[in-house]
This record gives structure tokens, C-alpha cells and sequence, in this order.
């Protein structure tokens, strides 16, 4: 819908933006054909449970931040566990870290079903949506479908609950799933795979614009294998450094137009840095199990992906990886040992992170001798990828300008999806507006 | 795929969608815990992920989902949709009166056409739906909300009775 300006310029409001996690809004204004300014505002709930959490209990916040997220709980209750852990100067057991990685899995299979199938496709093969997408292609949706419910029932097994598990404490959990219950969804597992092999296969034929843009990558990397649950901190620039440092390297500031903060890695200095799919592939494509690797060798990915909208095949061999990945726990899994350790209270400041499916997720807590929280802080990926989401608007939208008012709202959509922004994690509607003068 | 009116085997269901801790977003759990009080015989879940709706009917009917809405309607107006398979899909202006059937990213609305695509809707499917007022974090319903629930648990239990005279479903013993 335009409307005209009483400087002669119009304002075209292009409505709600679906198929997005949340709430917010995307400004645009552009004269001349170029872009003046791109703003992406967002109700930021994690500054809501920073405050809710001080006063608390250093044993509330798995189950109080899962609360942030309806898709991504594991990632908070997972970063939240490790920060409170490193406060207490406690480490797990190897099987529960196993644990939690095979939980993560959970996680990653099912947002990243959601998104590719629900949300991402049809912005690919031309539909307005999955609804529109499923009467052409319903076994298509059917996959995708099939994928998230594999998730879920991954998360249910271990979490004890698909939405926002139950199951995870501080320490570990409150009880070990058996042997006998794991490899009872392992018959799902398997098809989940061979799913995500075709998922690959699916959107590697998808067309792609020609876009590429060099931000600095930020992702962990753990001792051994691909990064989900843990894993310290590197960039395509060749830093390096430990979680526990994030606070000092990571400044978050205010931005007028938005709620939320922005992120900036050492000052912004190199410009914005992005969080994801395509930084935890290009900096860990040499950690995926040897079939990850396969298809995403044979979906054409080189040893980067520097395209945000091939984020998508990433997805799809992240896909490959945690049904892999679970199964390859599954068949280890004795259920043997203890649930949890003692994770006695004590003051200190610990530091917390992990590899949700949109982005590395940190926290910081700090705890006074009995275990009430004085501090917290709760970085997540959407607004470490904010200012990349905007540079991307930016760099394309004057590109753009031949495109009709439908088509152009049909590409800053999706855009936007590129980087699969949690803004539920806010709250329900993204309203788009470009304003032309 | 559900088969016509009658022939779902689990009998009738009640979802409750929403999330617990998003203020009026509450309100179809809320509705769904005084359901389950009224009709003890009758399979009543509550969840937060509409994605899953359409494993969640699968083989009910009736089946009656009750979602917080936002359409513009004073706080804690009901809403009803009626739609079930082998109908048309609901207008958009049908939807509209109910701020498109939910509040979520993938909402209640798509899942319902999406079941309806793929041949997976019940025979017949209701959506009540109450006007909510306030999704902030960690705050409970809003009063007009609140008071809201009754009417809407006794809607649901006589759509749930309509249906049943009407020989759609049998309520398991």
C-alpha cells in the first residue's frame, strides 16, 4: 500500500511480515534509488529475564529462560547450565554432556525442519507460503513435517517434554532416559536422516541471487566435532578466545530505533559480524561426520558460504549432521552413571555457551556465596545478527529498485528469513515499511 | 487422512493453544483446564507449537482448538470458526475476525489449511478463539481475558455436545 508524502515522496507499508519467529518491524527508507536507511526494531525479551532473574536462584535459570523461546529452550537451558556451572567451578560427567549434545540435536532437527520446510522453501519455489507450497508439492511438506515430529520426539525421550523440556538442571538431569528408550526412536532417526539427505538434495536445486558478503563469522568450536552444545570461541578473522571472555570482546549497544541491543565484536571495527548456519559451517565444515560433508559437497558448498541465501542448505546438511550425530549417541549410550553432579552454590561470575540453531546463545551470571543471582546477561544470536540483517537490506534493496512493490516485499521477507531471526523469542508481528522519497 | 463426519476413532479432542507465560496468550490453556473438569471422558492436551496440531487430531473428531486471538475486538469477545475436511478453506475474512486464527509465527491458521492441503484435517474442526489483550512476558491473564474463561469452556463444551448428538464422535469410556 502506498501512501503519499508530504514531501512528495511515498511511504509504501508493505505489511506484516510472515514466516518469522516473533515481532518487530523493518523501515526502510530510500531516495533516489539509494538507500538512505534500514532499521530493523525488535522487542528484545531477554532484557525482561535479565532483570527477572536477579534475586533468584543460581538453580532457576534452565527452566526460567527455556521461557524466552518456544523453539529454541534447549539453547538457553544449555548455556544457562554452563554459565551457572563455570560460576560454581563444577564440570559434568562425559555422558551428560553426551546428553545434552543428543537433547541439542532434538532441537536442531526440529527448528531447522521448521524453518526450511514451513518457512524458507516456499520463499524459493515461489509460493506465499507452506500452505500454498503443500497443494503442489505434499509430500514435500509431508518431509518436512515427518522431520520436526523426529525432533520432537527426540526432545520429548530426553527432555521429557517437546516444547520446553523438563528434564534439564543444573548439573545435568534429573534422570537418565535408558538404553531401551533412546533406541526406541531410533527407527525414526533413521528415516529423520535419510529425510535431511533429501533435504539437501531438495534445496541444493534451488535458485540463488547472486549476493555475497564478507562480515566477520563468529562461531564456537569444541575440542572434537561439529558445534552444537559447547565449544570455545573463533572468527574468520583468526581470533580465538574462551567464552569466558565473550563479555569483554562482545559490546552490546543501545540503538535508537530498537528495543534490542546490538552486538558489536571488538569494537565493530571490521564492520558487523554474523552469527548461524553459514559461520558455524565455515568455520567448522572440517568437523562434520563424513555423509555431512558428502552432501554438502555434492549441494555445492566449498569450504565457505558466504551467501546468505544458501543458508539454507546449510540448514539442510545441519540437518544431516544431528540426526547422525544422534544416532551415533544413541548406539553409545549405556545410560549408566549418575544424572547429575552436585553443583554446590558458591559467589563467582561464570560464563555460558552454545550453538542454537540461529546462532551462538551466551550467558553470564553473576552469583553472591549463597547462589542468588546478582547479574545476568543473555546475548542472543538475533541481535548479534541484527546488524548484519540490515547490511544485507541495505546492499540489496537498491538493487531492487526495479521491483514492484509485491516483489520487493516478497525479497525483503526473504531476506530476512536468510537469517532465521527468533524474534519470538519477542513476541508476534513484524510490520515492514520502505519509504521512498 | 481423517475420513467423514463419524468415522474418527478417538472421539473428540480439545487442544488449549498458547504459551503459559505470555500474559492472554495463556487463555487456550486456561479454557482447556476447565474443560477437562467439565468433560472428564473427553481427551483435552494443552500445547504451545501449532505445528504439531495436525499430528495431535489425527483420528479425532470432533475436534475443538481454543486459541488467544487478536483481531481488534474488545478484550475477551469470542470468536468461532467452523471449517472440517472436505470444506472449502476458510475465508480470509473469516480469519481476520480472528487476527488469522492465533497469535503464533506459524500460525493456527496455516495448520489448519495446511491439514486441509494435505488431507489431514478432522471431519469437522472448530476454532474458538478469545480476544487477548496483552502478551507480555511472565504476567498473568488481563482481568476482561480472565473473565472470559468460563463463557469460552462452556462454548467449547457445547460444541463438543452438538457435535456429539450429531454423531460425529463417540466419547471414550
Amino acid at each position: 500500500m502506498t501512501h503519499k508524502h508530504k514531501d512528495g515522496g511515498h511511504v509504501l507499508h508493505v505489511g506484516t511480515l510472515a514466516r518469522v519467529e516473533g515481532e518487530g518491524a523493518m523501515h526502510i527508507e530510500y531516495r533516489d534509488g539509494e538507500v538512505a536507511d534500514v532499521q530493523l526494531r525488535i522487542y528484545e525479551p531477554p532484557r525482561f529475564y535479565e532483570a527477572f532473574l536477579r534475586g533468584r536462584s543460581y538453580t532457576e535459570p534452565p527452566d526460567i529462560t527455556a521461557r524466552i523461546c518456544g523453539i529454541c529452550p534447549v539453547a538457553y537451558q544449555m548455556s544457562s547450565c554452563w554459565a551457572i556451572e563455570d560460576a560454581c567451578g563444577v564440570a559434568v560427567t562425559p555422558e551428560i554432556q553426551a546428553l545434552r549434545r543428543l537433547l541439542y540435536c532434538g532441537e536442531w532437527i526440529e527448528s531447522h525442519a521448521l524453518h526450511v520446510y514451513l518457512l524458507h522453501a516456499p520463499d524459493f519455489l515461489g509460493y506465499d507460503g507452506a500452505v500454498e507450497m503443500a497443494a503442489d508439492h505434499p509430500a514435500v511438506v509431508e518431509r518436512g513435517l515427518r522431520l520436526k515430529k523426529a525432533g520432537n520426539r527426540l526432545m520429548e525421550v530426553v527432555g521429557g517434554r517437546s516444547v520446553h523440556p523438563v528434564n534439564v538442571r543444573i548439573g545435568g538431569f534429573y534422570r537418565f532416559p535408558s538404553r531401551e528408550e533412546l533406541r526406541g526412536i531410533r527407527p525414526d532417526l533413521e528415516r529423520a536422516l535419510e529425510d535431511s539427505l533429501e533435504t539437501v538434495r531438495l534445496v541444493a536445486g534451488f535458485e540463488f541471487p547472486d549476493f555475497e558478503q564478507p562480515y566477520e563469522y563468529l562461531a564456537l568450536r569444541p575440542e572434537t566435532g561439529y558445534p552444537i552444545e559447547s565449544g570455545s570461541v573463533v572468527t574468520t578473522s583468526g581470533a580465538s578466545f574462551d567464552v569466558r571472555d565473550f563479555a569483554t570482546r562482545i559490546e552490546e549497544v543501545h540503538v535508537a530505533h530498537s528495543n534490542a541491543l546490538h552486538s558489536r565484536l571488538d569494537g565493530g571495527v571490521r564492520g558487523p559480524y554474523s552469527v548461524g548456519p553459514l559461520a558455524r559451517y565455515t568455520l567448522n565444515a572440517d568437523r562434520l561426520c563424513p555423509i555431512a560433508r558428502e552432501a554438502a559437497t555434492a549441494a555445492g558448498l566449498g569450504a565457505t558460504c558466504r551467501n546468505p541465501f544458501r543458508s539454507i542448505i546449510v540448514r539442510a546438511v545441519e540437518l544431516v549432521e544431528a540426526c547422525h550425530e544422534a544416532l551415533r549417541i544413541i548406539d553409545g549410550w549405556t545410560g549408566d552413571g549418575d544424572a547429575s553432579v552436585p553443583v554446590p552454590a558458591r559467589a563467582g561470575e561464570g560464563y555460558g555457551a552454545s550453538e542454537a540453531p540461529r546462532g551462538v546463545l551466551f550467558h553470564r551470571y553473576v552469583l553472591d556465596g549463597s547462589g542468588i543471582i546478582q547479574d545476568a546477561q543473555i546475548v542472543p544470536p538475533t541481535s548479534q545478527n541484527q546488524p548484519s540483517v540490515e547490511a544485507d537490506l541495505r546492499s540489496m534493496v537498491g538493487a531492487w529498485a526495479d521491483l514492484d512493490e509485491h516483489a520487493l516485499q516478497h525479497r525483503c521477507e526473504h531476506a530476512i528469513r536468510n537469517y532465521d531471526p527468533c524474534i519470538s523469542c519477542a513476541t508476534h508481528f513484524l510490520d515492514l515499511t520502505v519509504e521512498r522519497t | 487422512m481423517t475420513g467423514p463426519a463419524g468415522t474418527g476413532t478417538r472421539g473428540p479432542l480439545v487442544v488449549g493453544l498458547g504459551s503459559p507465560d505470555r500474559g492472554d496468550d495463556a487463555v487456550g490453556r486456561a479454557v482447556a483446564r476447565s474443560v477437562a473438569l467439565l468433560l472428564p471422558g473427553v481427551v483435552v492436551v494443552d500445547h504451545e507449537d501449532p505445528t504439531s496440531l495436525l499430528d495431535l487430531w489425527d483420528g479425532h473428531d470432533p475436534v475443538v482448538v481454543v486459541d488467544a486471538v487478536r483481531s481488534g475486538s474488545p478484550a475477551g469477545t469470542l470468536h468461532r470458526v467452523e471449517t472440517g475436511a472436505g470444506g472449502a478453506p476458510v475465508s480470509p475474512g473469516a480469519w481476520a475476525r480472528t487476527g488469522h486464527g492465533g497469535t503464533h509465527a506459524v500460525g493456527l491458521s496455516e495448520m489448519v489449511e495446511l491439514g486441509r492441503a494435505l488431507g489431514r484435517l478432522p471431519a469437522r474442526l472448530v476454532v474458538v478463539g478469545i480476544e487477548a489483550e496483552c502478551f507480555d512476558h511472565g504476567v498473568p491473564l488481563t482481568p476482561r481475558v480472565a473473565e472470559a474463561v468460563p463463557e469460552a469452556a462452556a462454548r467449547v463444551c457445547l460444541e463438543v455436545g452438538t457435535a456429539l448428538q450429531e454423531g460425529a464422535g463417540d466419547v471414550p469410556r
